[in-house]
């Protein structure tokens, strides 16, 4: 079994890529911003290159747009495969929403309608998409400010429905749950318990800001205890999966997120009774 | 047009014109449209931080408040549509020409310039530069029919002010006190040496000659251009341009 398909990882950000270049770091695998990498070339393609050679990769798309409306967008699957070649990455995942119509990107995680005209438009949309990239595509659950008047069944049933008529993994965010049952007030728990265990791929833990009446899905904290305590009940419920700690704002130092990485592992290790020790 | 589709045509228009479509949410016990504003506020605050990101010594010239006010006119002017935010704003530097009201100073229009030409060599693709060597094997009379290319990392701005000290003080402090510029139309040549963003201001000829280059001019032709300007040695004066280009890094192999 690979570190990929065993461990625990971080995004790969910027601030990082010395600590990552310098020496061996405390982290199996590392998860990659598609989009960052869609560059002719320079900086980020050139230190891409260099820690893909000491750690295994996945690449997380923010672009894909699989819900919009507008037809799939070739060229940027296009560039996609041509990364896909790069990194050889175990596995590409990108969101549950879509990001724009009309040729426009609002350079956002729209929520999706959850209804039965919305899967049929998904399923057909992860099979082109699977078709082009020649791999399974895993998909994230997003987090969510608004619920549509149109919707039909509750978020969870969407994604199980979608996951078993299109073949797609999930990437299961543990944070964009706990803030989705806040934002819309339902249990956490039957989420988790209602998600197809065999279709999970990958976990994300991250940390959010609570502004009272909502809670938004910043990734500039460190994760709080109910998203821990939402992860244990998820490792009950599925058993391990590779999980990854996402921050993208008020990035700290490398080592405070490796410390936090230790946490899921201890935290992983005394759920399941098993050791999850940095290899 | 498809249920969904109409529903992400009005989500969208919303967000682009800055209010809350009606009917669209479900209120569960709450603000019907409080979640929305989350939505709206997080649209204009990512493309400005965009903005910042690709043109941050213009940011720095003109403080939070004005800069914002720009950014704000330019979004709701060239909503997005890239794929990637390191994209956005590649349409400012022509806006500014048509809306400099915006600016404090006109010569912030270069200073956006200058920002957008480094952001361009940062990342352009990797492209073996041209060696003196690679000449060395040239025949004498292949001489004045040779062309030559830029690597893609190269680009010669066309500039109104003498903003590179103003831009220099300001890119390592954002908070430096500076002066208002003098008017001094030149070019501005950039590029990257392996994995560094350089950049220096030309002289006429020199930019002239480089244009003619860029535009597939032969050596001959640069030859022609020097002589034209007055230079008493035009093939010595080309020859030396050139291997100042050479051991730049700005040509291609």
């Amino acid at each position: 079994m690979t570190a990929t398909q065993l461990g625990f990882g971080l995004g790969l950000r910027t601030p990082h890529y010395g600590d990552f270049m310098s020496a061996a770091q405390r982290v199996d695998w590392l998860e990659v911003i598609s989009e960052n990498y869609l560059v002719p070339g320079g900086k980020p393609l050139f230190f891409l290159d260099r820690i893909r050679r000491d750690y295994p990769m996945v690449m997380h798309g923010v672009s894909l747009s699989i819900g919009s409306t507008d037809a799939l967008d070739h060229s940027y699957l296009e560039q996609l495969r041509t990364l896909i070649e790069r990194v050889e990455p175990a596995w590409v995942s990108d969101h549950l929403c879509w990001t724009g119509v009309a040729g426009l990107n609002l350079h956002d995680l729209c929520p999706l309608p959850y209804t039965r005209s919305m899967l049929d438009h998904l399923c057909e949309r992860v099979d082109q998409v699977q078709l082009a990239l020649g791999r399974t595509l895993v998909l994230e659950n997003v987090s969510s400010y608004v619920s549509y008047c149109c919707d039909e069944m509750p978020e969870w049933e969407f994604i199980a429905q979608l996951c078993a008529r299109s073949g797609c993994e999930l990437l299961l965010d543990v944070n964009n749950v706990y803030v989705n049952s806040i934002n819309h007030g339902f249990d956490a728990r039957t989420f988790i318990d209602a998600i197809p265990a065999d279709r999970v791929r990958q976990i994300h833990l991250a940390g959010h800001e609570d502004h009272g009446k909502y809670i938004i899905d910043t990734h500039d904290h460190p994760i709080c205890d109910a998203v821990w305590e939402l992860y244990a009940h998820t490792l009950r419920r599925i058993g391990h999966r590779p999980t990854l700690i996402e921050r993208d704002d008020h990035i700290p130092p490398l080592q405070e997120l490796v410390a936090e990485l230790d946490a899921a592992r201890a935290l992983a290790a005394a759920t399941l009774k098993r050791d999850y020790a940095a290899a | 047009m498809s249920a969904p589709a109409e529903l992400q045509r009005q989500f969208q228009d919303a967000i682009l014109r800055d209010d809350v479509p009606p009917g669209l949410f479900h209120g569960e016990g709450r603000d019907e449209d409080g979640g929305f504003r989350i939505y709206l506020h997080a649209y204009r605050q990512r493309l400005i931080e965009g903005l910042r990101d690709n043109f941050p010594v213009l940011a720095a010239a003109m403080g939070d408040e004005t800069f914002h006010e720009l950014a704000r006119a330019y979004i709701a002017e060239h909503p997005s549509p890239h794929r990637s935010i390191r994209w956005f704003g590649d349409q400012l530097t022509q806006w500014l020409v048509q809306n400099p009201d915006y600016l404090p100073h006109p010569a912030l229009a270069d200073v956006a310039r200058m920002d957008w030409a480094l952001r361009g060599a940062f990342d352009a693709a990797d492209v073996l530069p041209l060696l003196p060597q690679d000449l060395s094997t040239l025949a004498p009379e292949a001489w004045p029919q040779q062309r030559f290319r830029l690597r893609p990392c190269v680009a010669l701005v066309r500039m109104e002010w003498q903003i590179e000290p103003i831009w220099q003080a300001l890119s390592a402090d954002p908070h430096a006190a500076t002066e208002a510029p003098p008017a001094l139309p030149h070019h501005l040549l950039v590029w990257r040496t392996e994995l560094h963003c350089q950049w220096r201001s030309l002289e006429a000829p020199e930019a002239a000659a480089l244009a003619c280059l860029a535009g597939g001019g032969s050596f001959a032709d640069i030859c022609e251009l020097l002589a034209a300007s007055q230079h008493e040695e035009p093939a010595a004066a080309a020859a030396g341009l050139l291997l100042t280009w050479i051991t730049h890094g700005l040509l291609a192999r």
